[in-house]
């Protein structure tokens, strides 16, 4: 390749270099202009906020009611006992799993409490708590009845009652077994949480689209928006990660 | 000390035990033996109302355990130890909490007691060493010996063993037996289900021969091996022995 090739060739990728090269020259302007100017960071903080809050209460409101359905079911399921209980608890699950989250979320906030002055952020607590509820209920109630039966019965022969068993004996057990599951359901809740837009709360992803229609830059807000959200995600996967080594310490051999 | 009379257990259409009548007095080892489907897991686990009669009634240091409420029944299984033939073990627990668990859940002793009689134990079925160690550590042997201290943490009136040694490497079978033989010189009632015929022959006070869902043969082991009068059992011992 001769001299002039070479500057042939620098010639053509010039146009794409260039173009390279301006957008980092401007990346400045925009980090100024996207997150600084009116103090527009400050959409992303309040909105991660919320965005925490809702995830943090609706996982609690999901684990509990989860676990309590999941009980009732695995109950029914090896005793015969709860037959109306496990009746309404087979109703939630298939409504609440048959039906996006959106709606449900749009139902409880324009339909249930349509008539009330309520605070946004309770109805989405509650739409993501009682939707979470469902997937965990199937998840805890998979760990139960995945533990092999001996182990009632030998909580039984050592005159232990059904709730001393399933407490002292079953659920450490599942839990242990579902913990990865319980994680990845975590995650799901926590980006769920972004279509919280649709009641009109300011939330993590509310928060950057703001600032786009603000900027009319969708670029720097969404990604933006986007890395917190991923930030999230492996703290989260970490922690679980480390929960499970030191739950795991009773499998060595 | 327990005493069974005309019980039945069907499962769907299938009878499992007809009208089978037995009584174990205090201090008696009680084995009994049989082909398989004979009934005699079954009425093991009746024992203990691990399975629920479907007719009879069976006492319990003289309470019908049959019509006792399920704390009553809690309760007496409190007295009963079992040991089952795949141990069950509670896997997420250290060796030691796997005997102590009980006794202090249900209240009968403080932890710093139950860590005492557990010691006690360990050393009886020679795994003290073991005692922080976890379930799947353990080999075959060793989990079906700390599975019969943990019945004995509850200090049982009565044991009683479904196939003990069915699950084990033939080399861990001593092992176990040993520590039944040493159980049964101790005085305790034991009600064995096992295939062991030489445990049955030197530890038995009476052996039990089931067939079709009844107790076809009641003798002590001498007369049991060298002069059986049931014709079942006659093939049975030809078999086996």
């Amino acid at each position: 390749m001769d001299a002039s090739a070479i500057a042939e060739t620098a010639e053509a990728h010039g146009g794409f270099l260039d173009a390279v090269g301006e957008f980092f020259a401007g990346i400045g302007d925009s980090l100024y202009e996207n997150f600084v100017v009116d103090d527009r960071w400050l959409y992303l903080v309040k909105g991660l906020g919320s965005t925490l809050l809702i995830t943090l209460f609706a996982l609690l409101i999901g684990l509990l009611l989860g676990f309590v359905v999941a009980i009732i079911r695995a109950t029914h399921d090896k005793t015969g006992r709860f037959k109306i209980l496990n009746g309404i608890c087979k109703v939630y699950l298939t409504v609440i799993r048959g039906t996006p989250v959106v709606v449900q979320l749009l139902i409880i906030y324009f339909v249930i409490f349509g008539s009330v002055n309520i605070d946004k952020i309770f109805v989405a607590v509650l739409a993501f708590g009682l939707n979470s509820g469902a997937y965990v209920a199937e998840i805890v109630r998979s760990g139960i009845m995945s533990i092999d039966n001996g182990q009632f019965e030998a909580g039984s022969s050592l005159g232990f009652s059904y709730t001393q068993t399933m407490v002292s004996i079953i659920l450490p057990q599942a839990f242990k077994n579902v913990l990865p599951a319980l994680a990845n359901e975590f995650i799901v809740l926590l980006k769920e949480t972004s279509v919280s837009g649709y009641i009109a709360i300011e939330d993590l992803t509310k928060g950057g689209d703001i600032i786009r229609s603000q900027t009319y830059d969708a670029f720097l807000p969404l990604i933006a928006v986007a890395l917190i959200y991923l930030a999230i995600v492996m703290l989260l996967s970490h922690l679980v990660s480390r929960l499970e080594r030191r739950l795991a310490k009773n499998d060595k051999r | 000390m327990i005493s069974v009379k005309g019980l039945n257990k069907s499962f769907g259409e299938l009878a499992v035990l007809r009208n089978v009548s037995e009584t174990i007095e205090k201090g008696e080892k009680v084995v009994i033996i049989g082909p398989s489907g004979s009934g005699k897991s079954t009425f093991l686990r009746c024992l203990n109302l691990l399975e629920k009669p479907t007719s009879g009634e069976i006492f319990f240091e003289d309470v019908d355990i049959t019509k006792a409420s399920v704390k009553e029944v809690n309760k007496l299984r409190q007295k009963m130890g079992m040991v089952f033939q795949h141990f069950h073990l509670f896997p997420h627990l250290s060796i030691r909490k796997n005997i102590t668990l009980a006794p202090v859940k249900l209240k009968l002793m403080t932890q710093q007691e139950a860590d005492e009689l557990a010691d006690e134990l360990l050393k009886k079925v020679g795994l003290f060493e073991k005692a922080e160690a976890y379930p799947n550590q353990l080999s075959g042997g060793q989990k079906q010996r700390i599975a019969i201290a943990r019945s004995l943490a509850m200090k049982p009136d009565v044991m009683l063993f479904d196939e003990p040694t069915s699950a084990l490497d033939p080399e861990m079978v001593g092992e176990v037996l040993e520590l039944m033989k040493q159980l049964a010189e101790d005085g305790m009632t034991m009600v064995v289900v096992t295939h062991e015929m030489g445990f049955a022959r030197e530890v038995a006070s009476r052996v039990l021969f089931m067939d079709g869902g009844g107790i076809v043969e009641s003798a002590p082991p001498e007369e049991f091996f060298s002069n059986p009068k049931n014709p079942r059992l006659k093939e049975f011992l030809s078999k086996v022995l």
